[in-house]
């Protein structure tokens, strides 16, 4: 047992180093030429533009769903509900428009590329690239990871603005406060400063999903049950990254207030 | 549609997003109408950047900025450290006069922070865009809670010190209701056994009596009566215990009078 859990142990940490290698690596691919600027355009239409629907469709109704509970809690709790709309528009842009639209770019896009990459791999076209002498770092990953970024920045500026959108409307149709006093509440609690951390944090998780996504697409076993393996294994850990890389970064930016 | 293109649109979709958030946060106006003027204080009470200006209880501007002016004196010569700087919407500009206050107030169920201006009298004329004006310092919370404090400490400083006359200036109070006490017993029992009845009846006789003693004075008679007597007390003015002496001794009568 205790050979086991070493193991499991010593596992975790060559994935962390692994992963660190992988960041390292982008990094640097990102900043030197080549640079494959078609390819990333390509990407960025699949993970930005492709994603858009799909994300400003569900961030909606999350946006409407927080906003009635917040104010059913509150009339339960101070019989008045007067603050939702200001408390709920800074619970939406400061954790809600970031963290769903991670969530949904995970599920969407960090799935397709570890089967993508894995299957890749598994097909040895990860070798062939090898065997022509281009880096898979610089072809695969790093087109990828910019647009994840820079789709995750745009994703999450969007979502918010729609899940405000969405909230106002709720706000005046359900809980009978007008857009006036909608945008007066938010003004009260919301600053111009927190569509920037959110962004932020939507850059930061777009960066986690294609880092996690290409490392278990090129750990990928031969198979379809290992490009299975492949695709939830990145998924899971893609969203528990996006969890703990939010609470880090909250924890971050609550030192600029 | 080309995949540049959609992206191009998405992006241009989230920029005019961003400019509306901050247009509608107030961050961001590039057709502002306001002018400026820089409030001196030496307590702010919680205004921020951004805190709303009120003229007659309606929206006309912001708080600029804030900021610290450790040399800043006044033209009466009162140092006054901290500058807020505000802007006031155009319309609202000519209702602020010289003899404006500026008070800093608080608004809401969460209580919002704002500066109140109240609209100055027509004589006066308006600010310069920019001029230094002394604004109302909001009182202290904090200062009166303590100052609260330090005399709840003295009052009870001072009865534990006069313990004992304490208890007995309240037990002499004590003792001085209850004589009330008794007294206003005593008269509720006088009132209902019917004596005061009987002595407010005599009164009233005693009154009518008089009231017919004055009429018959102002007749005839009884002017010509209080004449004599005036003439008689005039007569016996000279009458006194020796003149009363010599009368009897000439009259031949021995008495002891006096």
């Amino acid at each position: 047992m205790v050979t086991a859990m070493g193991t499991k142990v010593i596992s975790i940490f060559d994935a962390i180093g692994e992963v660190s290698y992988l960041i390292l690596k982008t990094m640097v691919a990102l900043f030197t030429p080549p640079f494959r600027f078609k390819d990333f355009v390509k990407q960025l239409n699949f993970v930005a533009v492709e994603s858009a629907p799909v994300v400003v469709f569900c961030v909606s109704f999350a946006a409407m769903v927080t906003i009635i509970e917040a104010s059913f809690h509150m009339k339960m709790v101070i019989q008045n509900d007067a603050m939702v709309p200001g408390f709920s528009s800074l619970l939406i842009i400061r954790e809600l428009g970031a963290v769903i639209t991670a969530l949904l770019v995970t599920s969407r896009v960090g799935a397709g590329l570890a089967a993508e990459v894995g299957t890749m791999q598994i097909t040895e076209q990860i070798d062939a690239l090898k065997m022509l002498g281009i880096e898979k770092i610089r072809y695969l990953v790093v087109p990828r990871f910019l647009a994840c970024v820079i789709a995750g920045f745009t994703l999450t500026i969007i979502a918010n603005l729609v899940c405000l959108y969405c909230a106002m409307l709720v706000s005046q149709f359900k809980l009978g406060y007008t857009f006036g006093n909608f945008l007066v509440g938010m003004r009260t609690f919301v600053q111009f400063q927190d569509l920037v951390f959110s962004s932020i944090k939507g850059a930061c998780f777009g960066a986690v999903i294609p880092i996690v996504s290409c490392y278990y697409g090129f750990k990928c076993k031969a198979g379809a049950e290992g490009v299975g393996l492949a695709t939830t294994n990145s998924v899971v850990t893609s969203s528990v990254s996006i969890l703990i890389l939010d609470f880090l970064l909250s924890w971050i930016f609550s030192f600029f207030y | 549609m080309k995949s540049e293109t959609k992206v191009g649109l998405l992006f241009i979709t989230a920029v005019v997003m961003v400019v509306i958030f901050a247009y509608y946060l107030g961050a961001l106006n590039p057709f502002t109408n306001a002018h400026e003027l820089r409030l001196a204080y030496n307590y702010a009470g919680g205004v921020e950047v951004g805190s709303p200006v009120r003229v007659m209880g309606i929206p006309v501007g912001k708080v600029k900025s804030i900021v610290f002016r450790p040399d800043q004196k006044m033209e009466s010569g009162e140092e006054v450290k901290l500058e807020i700087v505000i802007t006031v919407d155009k319309s609202a500009w000519k209702t602020i006069r010289t003899d404006s206050r500026f008070y800093i107030n608080l608004a809401g169920v969460i209580g919002e922070k704002f500066i109140e201006v109240s609209p100055g009298s027509n004589e006066k004329s308006e600010f310069a865009p920019g001029q230094l004006v002394r604004g109302e310092d909001p009182p202290r919370i904090d200062q009166l809670i303590s100052q609260s404090y330090g005399l709840a400490g003295k009052i009870l400083e001072f009865v534990e010190k006069n313990e004992g006359s304490v208890i007995e200036t309240i037990n002499t109070m004590n003792k001085l209701v209850t004589n009330l006490n008794k007294a206003l017993k005593q008269m509720e029992k006088v009132q209902s056994s019917g004596q005061l009845r009987n002595i407010a009846d005599d009164w009233v006789t005693i009154s009518d009596d008089l009231a017919f003693f004055t009429q018959s004075i102002r007749s005839e008679e009884g002017k010509k009566t209080v004449h004599l007597i005036n003439k008689l007390i005039w007569r016996l003015d000279a009458l006194d215990a020796k003149a009363i002496k010599k009368f009897l001794q000439e009259e031949g009568i021995k008495a002891k009078l006096f």
